[in-house]
């Protein structure tokens, strides 16, 4: 009798009229829902994807308002180039005001294509929140809860459910927020005091003169390329996405809950003529693996444990076991085509760093209590040429260099190069350069890409990233390498359709299994195709479809997938759907696919998609006022155990977010 | 023991022969104009679509009734008897079928309504209700199964039409049964007044992904040739169809890499 219920429910469902204009926010551009698939696809950092889809939120959530934003508000919008971002800001000063979004596509260095990734992200009224001289009181409590009922695992000290709420607040020149988070397993309330498991705060102050920014609590950083200190999101991240590339520096209230990549002290940002000034101070505590020395009563540090899940006794042994000191400082001097700037930081931890000396990927790793990095950088933009670089090391003349260049020998065509060199031995706890790896050492590559409007609804995209490790790695006992290549194409063939392919090729290497002795390297060749076609029927109704196949070689293993979205906007109330129906099969874990899902406010599912199976979701979106908001999420996924059981793993989430 | 062959080889056949079918072997495969395409059809509104997308049943506006046979590799125990019949009714159509595969030791049967309702004048959407039996001689059990299947097929401009299928969409991990979850999702276009081409994606719990593309073009007044290909089994397809008043005929034949042919007839009469 189920299916009938089910049929019903939806026949009803989609029965019903439609019409009013979709938010924004459900309209994320391939591209940018592709760099998050490719980001949760890296085991290497985890934590990166978590930082990118938190970034897009928080900028959906505070959008850029285009009409009233300088250089610097529109260098929010971090995926846009250097050149958009001036050409923008030109423009919008030169012409006063720009009244529609298709105005943009018109301004040099933009297209189609780029202002739909721009949209969920844009305002076009000219209302500047921040300066404004009322002092008015904007509160946003959001809370998410979520479980996972097929889950049965026993082990944990805590229950299933994970519990995330955010309250933020703006008064004038005045912000601030709090955080708290429990992870599922962990108990909600741990230590002396009884905390929640995460908690985090800030308070904030923007002002127009020479205090630019002053922020007390939990921030975080970038300088220059962010070699030396970067808590946010990698640049260079994308091989189709030129816009990642560059420098820039900031420091933003941390509203994120990766639990160990953040600073927690003071932070201020001053502007003094054509001098930029930047000042972070910062008492931390941090997750490790503790050791002790023989023969003494000391211990040190074995490794950083940077998961962020404490649910079982071994794991909350390692909660906030260490406290890490860190000073920061950046000079930028803004010449008249060059910015040039020098950065210099140093972290001090409560207790020794002494890696285990038994493996020699290990030899480089950080011995000691004190690293300190000292950065130069810089950014130059002279008509269609854009170069930067950057150039860290630390105490032992380990060293990490950066140089880029960006040029756009016509309005539709932008080329990047960029080079980097991390030496094994360099080594920064809060910085992140340009690349593939989460730590920057032990790295060279060299990256190029283009994007191309090859014709009026046609964007061509493409890169090719190769890279060397020129000591060990984790899983690779020998010097090794890799190379990423990438082609996209994009055809908007009308206002609603949208029709996006794009082919990857990736080479890693790692240690072969077989060999005996020291084990020789073996190429892992993965080769994947994505077709995409979106459908806007009206302002109510969208429709996707996706096509993923991919082949990893030499096993040969292959994975396969086709699903479709159906996003629906009730005409009479307002509530919205999203629905997903996705089939999958896949050989192994190597030919695994990945899907991203529309999910609550400050949550993401991208989930890894491995075995024989379906994965559905249906999630609700009901703005009660405007006051108030809803949001509720059922996914399943069911797959194949044998020919005729199947595993069921489903969750459930709500969302309530209230304005006040 | 030469029912209990017959019974195993047939099994074997049917399950080796999925792109020879139109699909998987639980699915029972309909209308020799949609087998001459390679089965491209979920996007195109015809008289059989009560088995491809229901949803293009709110385009029937006649009262008709139609059968089919379709036989894999010559060999009698592995036909398909279908009928069906369409009764338009407002902005909606309504659709019976009724299927029978095999013979008489092993057979599967389907009997479904349907309807396909019109919610705008480019979409529509479409559902039916199935009950199907698996009966086998002998100590096997037979099975006796209920799920549904929904439509969606919208024109995204003058001749250009999407369509979506999905039959038995509830996860399998809630509701044990046998049959598969297929999903199918097509594009056609009018290339011109009388040539149709499509290309349709299917993907199901017990198959790889497959990939269709087919075509139907009108030689001359009401007579038609059709084609098509679909990378399961690398599959060709060919087809004719004839007109002749308020009568349908058609022929679709099929190939299979390593089995041979599967021919199709159908007739469909349109009462008015």
């Amino acid at each position: 009798m189920k299916p009938l219920i089910i049929t019903s429910v939806l026949f009803l469902i989609f029965t019903i009229d439609p019409v009013r204009v979709f938010g924004q926010s459900e309209k994320l551009s391939e591209i940018i829902i592709d760099i998050a698939e490719d980001l949760a696809s890296d085991d290497s950092d985890p934590e990166s994807v978590t930082t990118y889809i938190e970034h897009l939120q928080d900028l959906a959530e505070n959008p850029v308002r285009i009409n009233s934003a300088g250089e610097e508000e529109i260098t929010r919008l971090f995926f846009l180039t250097d050149f958009q971002v001036k050409a923008l800001a030109d423009y919008s000063h030169s012409t006063g005001k720009i009244i529609s979004v298709f105005e943009i596509v018109n301004i040099p260095g933009f297209n189609k294509e780029t202002v739909e990734m721009m949209l969920p992200f844009i305002r076009l009224d000219n209302n500047t929140r921040i300066y404004s001289d009322s002092v008015r009181w904007r509160n946003t409590l959001i809370t998410n809860l979520s479980d996972r009922p097929s889950n049965d695992d026993t082990s944990s000290l805590g229950s299933s459910l994970k519990i995330l709420s955010k309250y933020k607040f703006t008064a004038g020149t005045f912000s601030g927020g709090v955080s708290v988070e429990k992870d599922p397993g962990e108990k909600f309330l741990t230590g002396i005091p009884p905390l929640p498991d995460f908690f985090s705060a800030n308070l904030a102050y923007t002002g127009k003169g020479a205090i630019h920014k002053i922020i007390i609590g939990d921030f975080s950083a970038r300088f220059g390329l962010g070699t030396n200190i970067n808590t946010g999101i990698r640049t260079g991240l994308s091989l189709t996405a030129p816009g990642y590339m560059s420098a820039k520096n900031e420091i933003r209230q941390y509203t994120s809950t990766d639990e160990n990549n953040f600073f927690r002290g003071m932070a201020a940002e001053f502007s003094l003529g054509n001098l930029g000034v930047s000042l972070l101070y910062s008492r931390n505590v941090s997750d490790a693996t503790l050791g002790s020395l023989s023969g003494s009563s000391g211990g040190y540090i074995e490794s950083f444990y940077m998961a962020g899940l404490h649910n079982t006794s071994t794991l909350i042994l390692k909660k906030d076991a260490v406290t890490d000191v860190t000073y920061g400082i950046n000079l930028l001097y803004n010449f008249n085509n060059i910015k040039m700037g020098i950065a210099l930081s140093e972290d001090r931890f409560s207790l020794p760093v002494i890696p285990a000396t038994n493996k020699l990927e290990a030899v480089f790793d950080f011995t000691g209590e004190t690293n300190s990095i000292y950065s130069i950088y810089y950014n130059s933009l002279v008509k269609r040429i854009l170069l930067y670089g950057e150039l860290s090391t630390n105490k032992s003349f380990r060293y990490a260099f950066v140089q880029g260049v960006s040029f756009r020998p016509s309005d539709r065509l932008t080329i990047n190069f960029l080079y980097r060199n991390y030496e094994a031995g360099y080594v920064s706890f809060h910085g992140k350069g340009p690349g593939n790896s989460s730590t920057t050492g032990n790295e060279q590559g060299i990256l190029g890409n283009f994007t191309f409007e090859a014709a009026r609804h046609i964007f061509i995209s493409a890169g090719c990233d190769i890279q060397n490790f020129s000591w060990l790695r984790y899983r690779c006992s020998s010097p090794s390498g890799g190379m990423k290549q990438e082609i996209r194409v994009k055809f908007l063939p009308a206002e609603k359709v949208t029709i996006e392919a794009s082919f990857a090729y990736r080479v890693t290497m790692i240690d072969d299994a077989q060999t005996i002795g020291i084990p020789e390297l073996t190429e892992i060749i993965s080769r994947s195709i994505k077709g995409s076609a979106r459908y806007y029927l009206n302002d109510n109704l969208t429709f996707g479809t996706r096509i993923d196949f991919k082949v990893v070689d030499p096993s040969g293993s292959r994975g396969m997938l086709l699903l479709q979205d159906i996003v629906y906007r009730f005409r009479h109330v307002p509530v919205t759907i999203w629905f997903r129906y996705c089939l999958f099969k896949t050989d192994d874990w190597d030919s695994r696919l990945y899907t991203y899902e529309n999910d609550l406010l400050n949550s993401f599912s991208i989930p890894a998609l491995a075995g024989e199976g379906s994965r559905s979701y249906l999630m609700a979106k009901w703005e009660i006022n405007d006051k108030a908001e809803i949001r509720f999420k059922y996914g399943i996924t069911s797959l194949k155990e044998t020919s005729y059981t199947f595993e069921n793993r489903n969750e459930i989430k709500f969302q309530l977010k209230v304005f006040f | 023991m030469s029912s209990l062959l017959k019974i195993s080889v047939s099994v074997l056949l049917i399950f080796s022969s999925l792109s020879a079918s139109g699909g998987d072997p639980y699915r029972p495969s309909a209308g020799a104009r949609e087998a001459g395409m390679g089965y491209v059809c979920v996007m195109k509104n015809s008289f059989w679509s009560s088995f491809h997308n229901q949803a293009a049943l709110a385009y029937n506006n006649s009262y008709s009734i139609g059968f089919n046979y379709e036989n894999r590799f010559g060999l009698k125990e592995l036909g398909t008897r279908t009928a069906a019949i369409t009764i338009p009714a407002w902005k909606t159509s309504l659709g019976a079928v009724y299927s029978y595969f095999g013979y008489p030791d092993f057979r599967r049967e389907m009997a479904g309504l349907s309807c396909g309702l019109k919610l705008s004048d480019v979409l529509a959407a479409g559902v039916q209700v199935d009950y199907f039996s698996e009966k086998t001689a002998g100590e096997y059990d037979n099975k006796y199964q209920l799920t549904c299947e929904m439509g969606i097929l919208f024109h995204a401009s003058e001749n250009i039409r999407l369509g979506i299928h999905i039959f038995n969409p509830v996860p399998k991990s809630l509701v044990k049964n046998n049959l598969p979850s297929i999903l199918r999702v097509g594009a056609g276009t009018d290339l011109s007044k009388t040539l149709f081409a499509g290309v349709e994606a299917e993907m199901s719990t017990r198959s790889k992904l497959i990939i269709r593309t087919g075509f139907e073009y009108e030689a001359a007044k009401k007579f038609w040739m059709r084609g098509g290909f679909s990378t399961d089994n690398n599959s060709f397809s060919f087809g004719l169809g004839y007109l002749a008043k308020v009568v349908s005929i058609d022929l679709g034949f099929s190939t299979h890499e390593k089995l041979g042919i599967t021919s199709s007839a159908s007739l469909i009469f349109i009462i008015h």
